[in-house]
């Protein structure tokens, strides 16, 4: 039975089987929803709510995508919605967070082994710093992003998702990179050698 | 090969995919260069904090806990649906459906050309049958 036939099933009352779309693409949602909240907890709330959306929202589902690709744009529009509530966190709770992250980011690399970077421990000050760097960048960038890095989608998947070209992914990409680089950069000094 | 190319193709020479020859000139550079050194171990780490969050397993209850929320909101739906509404919102729609073709039926009738029935021509109505003479009067001749 293919994807479709089970959606018509489920429409017509058989709620059952939506439980078989949980299982095959749960870790695809979470996956997803961590690429923007970076926090497992988080996450799993923010699955359960995209799949919850989904189940309330099929019959407005037209079968033109894959279900993935839709259930993709579920995920990434309540992330965005989640992240954006996150940012109304008081200004001086952002301030100090802001600094913590800054202040680690040097000490991350001295206290670590750098030497040999398959051994850096990954800590909780870790995702914090990367999350710093990622919510600073537009949504759109911060989107292809995830989509890119945490889905492992091509950028024809991606442009599926963003209902946008794949010539627009891949700009936006090379600019969510360039923007990146000088957000973690270390105090970059630009030596043209 | 200066700073900005370096950076640029920093991804590529961390994931292998460079040529032999760019991968040489980018490794010249990072022996060379503090900065852009820098930047490629926090590329890595990156790239190392993105993995581990990758394979971080999602709650492998969440199919029971989706399943339990969904039937508990059909429920909640059921409920707050109250007997007359599902009644009388049923009716509604039917005696609408109803008043929309009589009024249908109506406004066709408006339109069609009145006809001739209960309206006398002027001639015949200047004509009294009470005092007309009988025919049968003029058949006796």
């Amino acid at each position: 039975m293919n994807e479709n036939e089970l959606i018509k099933l489920i429409l017509q009352g058989e709620r059952d089987k939506f439980r078989i779309f949980v299982e095959k693409y749960q870790q695809l949602v979470f996956r997803t929803c961590i690429g923007f909240v970076h926090n497992k907890e988080d996450a799993d709330d923010l699955t359960q709510e995209v799949f919850i959306q989904a189940y309330q929202s099929l019959p407005d589902f037209k079968m033109k995508s894959a279900f993935s690709t839709w259930l993709y744009r579920i995920a990434v529009n309540a992330s965005l919605n989640k992240v954006r509530k996150s940012a109304g966190t008081s200004f001086i709770q952002r301030l100090e967070s802001f600094f913590i992250a800054e202040n680690k980011k040097n000490s991350l690399l001295t206290a670590t082994d750098t030497d040999d970077p398959e051994n850096i421990i990954i800590k909780k000050e870790h995702s914090q710093w990367l999350q710093k760097a990622l919510d600073s960048l537009p949504e759109n960038q911060r989107t292809a992003i995830v989509l890119s890095k945490y889905d492992d989608l091509s950028q024809k998947e991606i442009a599926e998702v963003m209902n946008t070209t794949e010539g627009a992914v891949e700009a936006l990409l090379q600019r969510a990179k360039k923007n990146l680089r000088e957000k973690l950069s270390p105090g970059r000094e630009k030596n043209n050698k | 090969m200066n700073c900005q190319l370096c950076q640029e193709n920093l991804e590529a020479y961390q994931e292998g995919r460079l040529s032999s020859g760019m991968t040489t000139q980018v490794e010249s550079h990072l022996k060379t260069c503090d900065s852009c050194k820098k930047l490629s171990e926090i590329q890595i780490l990156v790239s190392r904090v993105m993995s581990v969050e990758k394979e971080t397993d999602a709650d492998p209850f969440l199919a029971t806990r989706v399943m339990a929320q969904i039937e508990r909101l059909d429920a909640e739906r059921k409920e707050n649906t109250p007997l007359g509404a599902r009644i009388l919102r049923p009716s509604l729609i039917t005696l609408s459906l109803a008043a929309a073709v009589l009024f249908g039926i109506m406004l066709g009738n408006l339109s069609r050309p009145a006809g001739n029935y209960g309206k006398v021509p002027l001639e015949l109505a200047l004509i009294n049958d009470a005092s007309l003479e009988s025919v049968d009067i003029l058949s006796l001749e």
